[in-house]
């Protein structure tokens, strides 16, 4: 990533899209829309001044909703360009409230509420489209009850859970249990707030609050207003700070995740959604597995699959060496239901074919291999882009030509093209990068013919 | 007529195809939709089957 910030020879245009393509190859004119990051690109220096001050929470998309970030943010800590962006439909100043800390803190003057998307005119003589792919939405899957049941995951969910930068620093915590810690958080903060009521009230009678309020649901001072008010604020305290401890008993026995199942297809290979086989799912469960026991050796992992692909230079060797090194149990079997049990554990209901029966297992957290979905944006790319889809909505190309479209001069690769992992992708896009270089080259090539 | 390439995308296959065009002496301009790039690839902790750091 960095070195694609750095290349002389690469304009990089981030939050920018593609508006408009005319021309054909060797010779496109090609519109793109610089989006206002309300942020000076010439003058930020990323160094995140303003996302510390800034008082608005948003979901953060880049760790699947799993922790917030602020209104002015970066993508991700490393992420590139470093200049920040605000978020104009949750900013609080760009929705007309008063605000405008960031403009206060940041000392490079680069926040910029005024500005406004650029057009840029380009002229190129070929185009490459790597779009990329979505992540498949397992909550149309009834049974497999995604965001009903809190510890069934997705795969790129815990991706972010097993990351040292991720929103649990690395540790397994399982969601039910996040959910429940940032509840005794909230309910801290409220119990802190009316303990500092009472503490006036204490002080000003000489009293504690518990002796008073004994003495008060007794009868005594039936007309004293001041003491009415005490009274109510410590019976509303009370409603917090019993459940509050409850909940911390609880937290107490809370520890991380340390018995995995992975579910493969979840939307592949599944004729409700996608037919196709996503390619490199199994070989990213086998991946969490192997990572998840690094983090905890006690840590056992089942993965549940009609086979396991492992299509790829060394990838049976990975397979087998997770099976014999890092506790990885694997079941021929299709998961039909998952239900969740007691403490929060979810319940894998699957049919073991090699023994031919119905099983029930209990698991800390599931995690479902989710399949390779075409982009929601791409069927308004190639419509400005035009060039034609296939019937799932990955681009047309034709087996002997990988990386052409159906209009000379524009290129796909990636997961644009069809589902594939990352040392296909880099293949392929340097395949693409070739074909479009000829091009390139070509054009060179006919003028020289005429100047000959 | 044009020597430019423009890329769509800023993932991994992006990121690769601006890299060997721009080794090549190819002016490219590379248009991703986010503010940063790198894509999934980037939300990734590790890769198969080498376990290598993503970013």
């Amino acid at each position: 990533m960095l070195d694609v910030g750095r290349h002389p020879n690469i304009e990089l245009l981030a939050y920018s899209e593609v508006e408009k393509v005319e021309g054909e190859a060797g010779n496109f004119s090609v519109t793109v829309r610089r989006k206002a990051r309300y942020v000076r690109e010439d003058r930020c220096t990323g160094c995140g001044a303003c996302a510390e001050k800034c008082p608005t929470l948003v979901p953060d998309a880049f760790n699947e909703g799993l922790r917030n970030r602020k209104a002015i943010y970066s993508l991700f800590a490393q992420g590139i360009p470093s200049t920040h962006t605000i978020d104009a439909d949750h900013c609080r100043q760009m929705n007309g409230k008063k605000c405008g800390i960031c403009a206060k803190t940041c000392q490079a003057e680069a926040i910029d509420f005024d500005q406004k998307d650029r057009i840029l005119e380009l002229n190129v003589a070929a185009i490459i489209i790597a779009a990329g792919y979505d992540v498949f939405d397992p909550s149309q899957i009834p049974e497999y009850r995604y965001q009903e049941i809190p510890n069934v995951v997705t795969a790129i969910e815990f991706e972010r859970l097993l990351s040292a930068s991720g929103p649990t620093g690395g540790h397994l915590d399982r969601p039910s249990d996040r959910a429940i810690e940032a509840d005794i958080e909230e309910m801290e903060k409220s119990a802190g707030k009316s303990q500092k009521a009472l503490v006036k009230f204490e002080e000003k009678y000489g009293e504690s609050s518990a002796a008073f309020y004994e003495k008060y649901q007794s009868g005594a001072y039936p007309d004293d207003e001041d003491r009415k008010k005490w009274a109510d604020k410590y019976a509303d305290h009370l409603t917090v700070v019993e459940p509050l401890e409850a909940l911390r008993k609880k937290a107490e026995g809370f520890d991380v995740a340390r018995r995995l199942a992975f579910i493969q297809c979840v939307g592949s290979r599944d004729f409700r959604f996608y037919p196709f086989c996503s390619g490199y799912c199994c070989m990213h469960s086998i991946k969490e597995a192997i990572i998840a026991h690094e983090h905890g050796p006690d840590t056992t992992s089942t993965i549940f699959g009609m086979d396991i692909r492992a299509v790829g230079k060394g990838f049976e060797e990975y397979k087998i060496r997770g099976g014999n090194h890092s506790n990885i149990t694997y079941v021929r079997g299709r998961v039909a239901e998952i239900v969740e049990g007691p403490d929060n554990n979810p319940v894998v209901i699957y049919e073991d074919t090699r023994e031919r029966k119905v099983k029930r297992q209990e698991f800390d957290m599931v995690i479902l291999a989710t399949a390779c979905a075409p982009s929601k944006g791409i069927a308004a790319l190639v419509k400005t882009v035009g060039v034609e889809l296939d019937p799932y909505n990955f681009l047309k190309t034709s087996p002997l030509s990988p990386v052409d479209t159906t209009t000379p001069g524009i290129f796909v690769c990636g997961c644009a093209e069809s589902p594939m992992d990352v040392p296909e992708s880099v293949a392929q896009a340097s395949s693409a990068a070739e074909r479009a270089a000829e091009i390139v080259f070509q054009t060179d090539l006919i003028k020289e013919k005429a100047v000959a | 007529m044009s020597k430019d390439i423009l890329v769509i995308g800023g993932g991994i296959a992006g990121m690769q195809s601006s890299l060997d065009l721009a080794d090549m002496g190819i002016k490219v301009h590379l248009v991703e939709k986010l503010p940063s790039i790198g894509g999934k690839m980037a939300q990734l902790d590790k890769t198969f089957p080498t376990n290598d750091c993503a970013i």
